[in-house]
């Protein structure tokens, strides 16, 4: 590391250390809501101090708080707390920033809104899409539109069937279908001569689905969605048309 | 001699055992392979190979064919770091980083073909020393282990914090002690395990059983890798191989002291509790570099210095199983996500642990280092193809594994929840260069500190003395005061000036 990451570092810190102050003072406070002295639960009775659900923690958030102040005595020490406090921030460009919260938000809407509620292929082939348009050649305006293709399939499904008892709905399987198709389309137009990109559409549909089949069929366990739009068909024929012929 | 005639037929049955189930080879050679490729891949790492296949494999299949699945992709993902650091000069784990140091520059000079070659049979010797130690010590360790009760226990499982959060620490060791503490702290959450008493929940009866090891390992590992390697996409411009790979017996030969010295300096860096294999290629080649009578070439290309590093890194494989199989505490982060799989499966590693499992695994270690020994032989071109994917292809399968791997352990969506939440607190934690190893092992070794920290405390009726008052209790609690204070300012003053006039 050189002299100014270092800086940026020590800025980073003074923010890191506050945090770290706050959570631990926070915990702290909340551990003095299990019984420390004498505290009788469920006809259990803590008669002793060392007998406390609250002694370790009280010992971990402390020296957690203890650490904490260290590290922001020696991000101050180093001027962390002047860098960070200035206009030179915490070392963040405009391009990180677009980065990070596009990828902050396909993996939130992905495992929030997707996952649970619409078609574990249709969602993954989505992402797997996304991703990899939005972060092949690094240009921030794709980045921008893959993350808004996953954010709107996301936020439909969680705005239309947010309790779990509407999580079998089609609709935003449809939707997120769609979105899929589209983006594929676009990218394929886009980037007709990039070979990675090219593979893309192959990759985004064998992949989830060869995983989970051999989760549901192979190791026999629950999969995301089982009532999605594409994998119910693979369900039935797996057990209705292919598994009879070798039972038979 | 009759105990160790015992252990050498008992490692034998489980041996042929192994050997003549065919689904035996089906496992290794995928788990070897699919580790390979991890570890080739820049971004992804053993860990993560473990961690991964831990969901996918974890409980879904019987223990022998899981352990089988695991240890033969650490394996393979251990040696597989070295084909990025020979042929890109990037490692492709933080284990193969000191191999960049020599490996980039004999390819470069034309001899990446006789590098690679080296680099698998120190590989292989090192996995075997590894291994041998592990069979050898783990009973002598489990023998000694029988005396160590909770106050012993809860000072071990504090020195492996502590430690890890020392020596995985990039930036202050300070910023490793908060990690593991935040690690220790999550695993407070839930009911605790003695009074039943509820901790942190906030009245959320999913957190009533605490956080999860499974989701906790793949948030930590896998997320912020899949976002930071997002940023980074392009793969630079692979040597060419050149030379023959099988290597000349003659040059093995001459180097087999640095590789003997390496197996074992690699083996006791992975029986120190929670310090992984990325520390044991440095620590060995430092120690190379000191005692090698070529030490003027190390960094420019020096076969010498290739192997250190190499042998070091997998010989610590064997050598971070024995604290996980004698004392349950992960000698590394790899090793951390094996733990996970060994609770999934309901089986608590320590002196409880049924010897069976060990031979068991000493065989599957045996048999993973050949094949990756025979793979990396004769299909190395296959991974340096495999080298020229870009990232971008690979990291959103790897996140879609990540999800229906923890999905499936827990079979909820609040499991989902817990990865993506820990994930993003690990990629800040990373940005702020807070090391996740420790983390982790706070995590898994939380609730044993917590149990046996108390149950100590109730034995002796609140007398902290119980800690210092047993021989073994003395002397650990003696090693965590001097590893505390080692790091006060005052003291290393003392020492750097000590060192200045000797």
């Amino acid at each position: 590391m050189n002299e100014d990451d270092i800086a940026t570092l020590r800025a980073r810190d003074f923010w890191g250390a506050l945090v770290l102050i706050g959570v631990s003072l926070f915990f702290l406070v909340r551990t003095f809501d299990i019984p420390l002295w004498g505290g009788n639960r469920a006809g259990v009775s803590g008669a002793d101090w060392y007998n406390s659900a609250a002694i370790v923690p009280l010992g971990i958030f402390s020296a957690m708080l203890v650490l904490s102040v260290v590290l922001l005595i020696i991000s101050v020490r180093a001027g962390g707390a002047t860098r960070a406090l200035s206009a030179v921030g915490i070392g963040w460009d405009r391009q990180e920033a677009i980065r990070f919260t596009t990828i902050g938000i396909i993996l939130f809407f992905y495992i929030a809104g997707l996952v649970p509620r619409v078609d574990f292929i249709a969602g993954s082939g989505l992402l797997i899409t996304a991703l990899t348009f939005g972060f092949h050649r690094g240009l921030p305006r794709r980045m921008i539109l893959a993350a808004s293709a996953v954010a709107l399939c996301g936020a439909y499904a969680l705005i239309a069937h947010l309790p779990q008892a509407e999580w079998a709905a089609h609709d935003d399987d449809v939707v997120t279908l769609l979105a899929w198709a589209t983006l594929t389309g676009l990218m394929l137009w886009r980037a007709r001569d990039d070979r990675v990109l090219r593979v893309c559409p192959a990759i985004a549909v064998i992949a989830p689905t060869l995983l989970v089949c051999a989760m549901a069929f192979g190791f026999r366990q629950n999969v995301p969605n089982r009532g999605g739009i594409i994998f119910t068909q693979i369900e039935y024929h797996y057990y209705v048309t292919l598994r009879p012929i070798w039972r038979s | 001699m009759e105990f160790v005639l015992s252990q050498l037929t008992g490692f034998g049955g489980a041996f042929v055992a192994l050997v003549t189930d065919p689904l035996t080879y089906a496992y290794l050679l995928v788990s070897v392979f699919l580790g390979i490729t991890f570890g080739a891949l820049p971004g992804l790492t053993a860990t993560l190979a473990v961690t991964i296949l831990t969901g996918f494999f974890g409980n879904k299949i019987p223990l022998d064919y899981s352990l089988i699945a695991l240890l033969g992709a650490y394996v393979g993902a251990i040696y597989g770091g070295s084909y990025p650091s020979i042929l890109l000069n990037i490692p492709g784990t933080a284990a193969s980083a000191a191999t960049a140091m020599d490996g980039y520059p004999l390819a470069k000079a034309g001899r990446g073909g006789e590098a690679l070659g080296l680099t698998t049979t120190a590989s292989f010797i090192g996995t075997l020393i590894g291994t041998i130690a592990l069979l050898v010590f783990v009973w002598v360790l489990l023998l000694l282990s029988q005396n160590i009760a909770s106050p012993e226990k809860a000072l071990l499982a504090l020195f492996g914090i502590l430690l890890s959060g020392t020596l995985m620490s990039e930036d202050l060791v300070v910023k490793g002690w908060i990690a593991g503490l935040i690690g220790l702290a999550m695993a407070m959450v839930g009911l605790d395990p003695l009074l039943s008493e509820p901790r942190y929940t906030f009245g959320w009866s999913y957190m009533l059983s605490g956080f999860q090891v499974v989701p906790v390992l793949m948030g930590a590992f896998a997320i912020p890798q899949i976002i930071d390697g997002m940023r980074h996409m392009d793969v630079g411009k692979v040597a060419a191989l050149k030379g023959r790979i099988l290597p000349n017996l003659r040059t093995v030969r001459r180097h087999l002291p640095t590789i003997t010295r390496s197996g074992v300096i690699g083996t006791g860096v992975g029986a120190l509790p929670g310090v992984g294999e990325d520390v044991a290629g440095w620590v060995s080649y430092g120690v190379g570099k000191t005692v090698s009578n070529e030490s003027d070439t190390f960094g420019k290309g020096s076969l010498d210095g290739l192997l250190c590093s190499e042998t070091a890194n997998n010989a610590c494989i064997g050598g971070a199983l024995i604290p996980l199989l004698v004392l349950g505490i992960p000698g590394s982060p790899p090793a951390a996500a094996l733990m996970g799989a060994f609770k999934l499966n309901n089986i608590i590693p320590g002196p409880t642990i049924d010897p069976e499992i060990i031979l068991r695994v000493v065989a599957i270690m045996v048999l993973a280092s050949v094949t990756m020994f025979i793979m990396g032989i004769f299909t190395a071109r296959i991974f340096i193809k495999i080298l020229q994917i870009p990232q971008v292809v690979f990291l959103p399968i790897v996140m879609v594994l990540t999800t229906i791997g923890s999905f499936s352990v827990g079979g909820g969506i609040n499991d989902l929840y817990l990865m993506l939440g820990v994930g993003f607190v690990a990629y800040f934690l990373n940005m702020l260069k807070f090391p996740i190893a420790p983390l982790v092992i706070g995590v898994i070794l939380g609730g044993l500190f917590d149990e046996t920290f108390r149950r100590s405390l109730l034995i002796s009726g609140g007398d902290l003395m119980v800690f210092a008052s047993r021989p073994v209790a003395g002397i650990l609690l003696l090693l965590n005061l001097i590893l505390i204070s080692s790091q006060l300012p005052f003291i290393r003053r003392g020492f750097r000036r000590l060192r200045g006039r000797v």
